[in-house]
């Protein structure tokens, strides 16, 4: 039954976007020498094209007369039950959807976005790991997946905006730029609201954060059910309505910015007018128009490198930006990881694995690949400007004992701001 | 039946049988790729898609489909990166520029083009083949290749590696009689004629869907693909 639903939905997922990539490929396995997660495990089963297995053969099966005759020569198998609790293992636990291997691919195919159509599959047929469907739900019945309510929401940014002194408009009709923060910095960066609402104020940008949309994470577009990634994306698109902003700005989120910025367009109607940004793309830009000034060397000290987030830099264009800002707060401490940009070695901790226990395993031994490449450098301090990567790495260097200090981008350039004195 | 008229046979009547296949076959998966539905990109792009396809292209097509693009990938599978790139470079040339081919290029399209000398042919074809032999052992070895590999790998391999190694044994007269050789070669052929259009061989095809996708998908976030 459950399987009948997976199938279904591959079915129903199967667009000629999906289908001529699954024809081009000619399994020749490249794809696994760019995946962090078999290069760490040796797996062969967490090799990116393996991951998609279950969604090539309902396509073929399904769709091409080739399939059909392997299906009925006994020479490929059809989709089982068992088959989903494999591949909701392997496509959950050891993918990041950070869609390095499409670069690898000689075909280039974009791999990533296919691994998301099994999990779409997934998804429907209930497969999915509990403590990240229990994330999901918290997010729909109280509007964070770490279970911050209204009352929570707004006691926490009162408090950072007493102790940090620093003013966070709330709900202000009108203004520009919709700020929308994750629970992960409401609840274990608040430094980082702190930093973002001062860069804010002083780049002059009129700014509001809303009440109503006030997650930008979206645990739907993990899991892979679309209903539930269009109702939170309806609740920040919603909310900026409302208050009449023309630009959402999301923070130091990778997959938000890519449910926003690039997944929401083609799975529902968003409103006309309003442009979704990023924090590292308008820092840049704030930057370069002169809009906020930085203290040049202000983080100087050690060796600084920057981590590239799959979602924002290869996935979300905001590549030079952070280098751009680095170079001024630290023009030689500042020094680049190899591979780096987008080619960049994701994390380990994004696509949902965070927040899945049975993740644990792999996930710390991908970020002892981002080890190495720090450890390459010399590396005492790591930027980032993605808060899951964040989360990960504080994670990391704690569990393997590495002293290397982690740091968000903002929270750097709010802390190296210039200030002009206002004379009152 | 003699050599004679296997010889013509698989000339004449079978090869025109085997093209004819071979297009219908394509033109139907193409087909059917094409009437799966192509949902619009409503998402307003950053960077350019159009300079995301060329580069995708230029990365792909014009320099060398197995050039290790991405630092770090190229050490952990050689043998696919070197033998695969080797194998579709020799395969190409001796398909398109080999003289003898050029011809039957020229009998179905009605012109012709310069050719390599056959002495430089002969040796992209032994490369070739020589390629395909360690990509057949590199498959057997390789933990991600046994894996991915079916019986459908392991016969499009033979049936990629017959004309080959036949065409080869034909232009150096060895073992057999001419004829023999010269049946055996079109025999392939018309046997990887019919085959591609059920089996992978035709990712020749969709490769254009993917790298224009590639292009498309990396271009429009303003990223070098």
């Amino acid at each position: 039954m459950s399987t009948e639903l997976a199938l279904n939905t591959f079915v129903k997922e199967t667009g000629g976007w999906v289908a001529s990539q699954l024809e081009a490929c000619t399994r020749c396995g490249m794809c696994a020498d760019a995946c962090h997660f078999y290069q760490a495990t040796d797996k062969p089963e967490y090799s990116p094209v393996w991951k998609f297995e279950p969604l090539r053969r309902a396509y073929e099966q399904r769709f091409t007369f080739a399939g059909r005759l392997k299906l009925a020569l006994g020479l490929d198998r059809a989709v089982s039950n068992d088959d989903l609790a494999t591949w909701s293992e392997i496509d959950y636990t050891a993918c990041t959807l950070c869609n390095r291997c499409s670069m690898v691919c000689p075909m280039g195919i974009d791999l990533g976005p296919i691994i998301h159509g099994v999990r779409i599959g997934l998804s429907a047929a209930g497969m999915v790991p509990a403590d990240l469907l229990d994330a999901t739900q918290k997010q729909v019945d109280v509007g964070s997946p770490l279970g911050v309510d209204d009352d929570a929401w707004e006691s926490r940014i009162e408090w950072v905006s007493d102790d940090w002194e620093v003013d966070i408009p709330v709900d202000v009709q009108g203004a520009d730029t919709m700020v929308v923060f994750t629970s992960i910095e409401i609840m274990k960066f608040p430094d980082n609201i702190a930093a973002i609402a001062k860069i804010m104020n002083a780049s002059g940008e009129s700014w509001t954060v809303s009440s109503k949309g006030r997650e930008v994470v979206n645990f739907g577009l993990f899991e892979g059910d679309m209903d539930k990634t269009r109702l939170f994306l309806k609740r920040v698109f919603d909310a900026a309505v409302e208050l009449g902003v023309k630009h959402i700005m999301v923070t130091e989120c990778g997959h938000a910015y890519e449910a926003l910025r690039w997944t929401a367009p083609n799975i529902m109607d968003v409103p006309d007018g309003i442009d979704v940004t990023h924090i590292a793309g308008k820092m840049g830009e704030f930057l370069s128009t002169g809009r906020i000034k930085l203290r040049p060397g202000a983080f100087d000290t050690g060796t600084l490198t920057f981590h590239d987030a799959c979602k924002i830099q290869r996935k979300g264009g905001h590549i030079q930006e952070p280098r751009q800002i680095l170079n001024v707060l630290a023009p030689n401490a500042f020094k680049e990881m190899s591979p780096n940009m987008e080619q960049g070695i994701c994390c380990g901790g994004g696509g949902g694995t965070i927040s899945i226990s049975d993740a644990d395993e792999n996930r710390f031994a991908a970020f002892e690949l981002k080890i190495d490449q720090m450890n390459k450098v010399g590396a005492t301090d790591v930027a980032m400007v993605c808060s899951n990567c964040r989360l990960q790495f504080v994670d990391g260097v704690q569990h393997f004992g590495v002293d290397v200090k982690v740091h968000g981008l903002s929270q750097m350039v709010a802390d190296a701001l210039v200030v002009e004195e206002k004379t009152s | 039946m003699t050599w004679d008229e296997i010889l013509r046979f698989s000339r004449g009547p079978l090869f025109n049988a085997a093209l004819l296949v071979f297009i219908a076959g394509m033109a139907y998966r193409l087909i059917s790729i094409l009437l799966l539905g192509w949902g619009r990109d409503r998402v307003p792009a950053m960077g350019s898609k159009a300079a995301g396809v060329v580069k995708s292209y230029l990365k792909g097509i014009l320099i060398w489909p197995f050039i290790p693009w991405v630092k770090g990938t190229f050490a952990r599978n050689p043998i696919m990166y070197i033998a695969g790139g080797l194998f579709h470079l020799g395969l190409l040339a001796t398909i398109i520029l080999g003289t003898p081919h050029m011809l039957v290029w020229k009998s179905l399209l009605g012109f012709g083009w310069p050719t390599l000398p056959l002495p430089i042919i002969d040796w992209l074809a032994a490369v070739a083949i020589v390629a395909m032999l360690a990509l057949f052992i590199n498959r057997l070895v390789n933990p991600v290749l046994q894996l991915i590999t079916g019986p459908a790998e392991w016969v499009n391999w033979w049936i990629v590696f017959l004309p080959m190694v036949s065409g080869y044994i034909m232009t150096h007269h060895l073992f057999f009689s001419y004829e023999v050789l010269f049946s055996l070669h079109m025999l392939a052929v018309d046997l990887l004629l019919i085959w591609i259009p059920f089996s992978r061989i035709s990712h020749f095809v969709f490769y254009f869907f993917s790298r224009t996708v590639h292009g498309v998908e990396f271009g429009k976030r303003g990223v070098t693909p």
